[in-house]
């Protein structure tokens, strides 16, 4: 893979992401049926859920790595594929870049949480949790993010651009 | 090197019993119900959310499995000073799996979907979590043992 083809697969993976970002918020990702009680929760409704019964930790954990997360990454992103062949900021986008890698999979607790839930919850009547389409486009946007971080080498930054060609 | 190698196996050791052991148990009134990792697979999957399933089998069982297997055959390579077959192949597969090792994070959720599940019913640990959070614990051990730069160097030299 020439690294034009690296840049422009990048830029099509974050567009990508920032699109499904939407759907991903916006549709619940689960219901939960407890004795007969039915619940729908997008992303943001599963930490308030958390936050209200009172554990203030756990649901901080889960908002930086299911709602910050994937903004910064997308922001972030956008701004280094952005800046792409200039040589402003090269450096501080170096250890953004390398950030980006690293906090990159912490998205994905949401969709382990779910695939938690969703195994414990079927006690038929009493308990159930039911996946939604939330979750696939939750799964999609990570999945997105990550390629579009690792497939943007870090060498790529301070490259020169191409000369136009005629 | 030889350091990652032993925490890679010692990883791969207790991935055995973090998948064969129930993570918790739930219940509610009177019903209960044992959770395995893979049973969360099934979950989704029965529930015609196959792609997710997939995402989930592959992040939390395969991938981890597949990337200790590499990392610990590159290593062993380097310790022992000898270049086995596949060394490439095995030292691409670690480069590529690195972003897809994502037990630390399955750790953290199990621990949020606990909490979560206490409002919801009965929820006891099992020894399945204790093992995965090890297998995390050492996973990321491994990794930081793990001399990229090093590892890079000595499969290039092999060709």
């Amino acid at each position: 893979m020439t690294d034009q083809v690296r840049y422009e697969l990048s830029k099509a993976l974050t567009l990508a992401g920032i699109i499904l970002y939407i759907p991903a918020n916006f549709l619940p990702v689960m219901t939960i049926t407890i004795t007969g009680q039915v619940e729908s929760l997008t992303v943001m409704g599963g930490v308030m859920e958390l936050y209200d019964t009172g554990l203030v930790p756990v649901a901080a954990v889960v908002f930086l790595a299911s709602v910050v997360v994937p903004v910064v990454k997308l922001v972030s992103l956008s701004w280094l594929l952005g800046l792409h062949g200039s040589d402003i900021a090269a450096s501080r986008r170096m250890n953004v870049h390398g950030f980006l890698i690293r906090i990159g999979t912490w998205a994905m607790i949401d969709i382990f949480l779910l695939s938690i839930l969703v195994a414990v919850g079927q006690l038929g009547i009493l308990a159930s949790v039911q996946a939604e389409a939330g979750a696939l486009f939750f799964g999609a946007m990570i999945i997105c993010t990550l390629y579009a971080a690792d497939i943007y080498k870090t060498h790529m930054i301070w490259q020169q651009p191409l000369p136009k060609s005629q | 090197m030889v350091a990652a190698w032993a925490f890679a196996m010692a990883a791969l050791i207790t991935l055995v019993p973090a998948n064969m052991n129930p993570i918790l148990i739930f219940s509610v009134a009177g019903n209960y119900q044992e959770n395995l990792i893979i049973t969360g697979v099934e979950g989704l999957w029965m529930q015609g959310f196959q792609p997710l399933g997939a995402l989930v089998f592959f992040s939390a069982i395969l991938a981890p499995v597949i990337y200790l297997l590499s990392v610990s055959y590159v290593c062993a390579c380097w310790t022992l000073q000898r270049r086995l077959p596949f060394l490439g192949v095995a030292f691409r597969l670690a480069e590529a799996l690195e972003p897809w090792n994502l037990l630390p994070v399955f750790a953290i959720a199990c621990i949020v979907s606990v909490v979560k599940l206490r409002t919801l019913g009965t929820v006891n640990w099992e020894p399945g979590s204790l093992w995965v959070l090890a297998t995390a614990v050492l996973t990321m051990i491994a990794v930081q043992c793990f001399d990229r730069k090093c590892a890079e160097l000595y499969v290039e030299g092999s060709k």
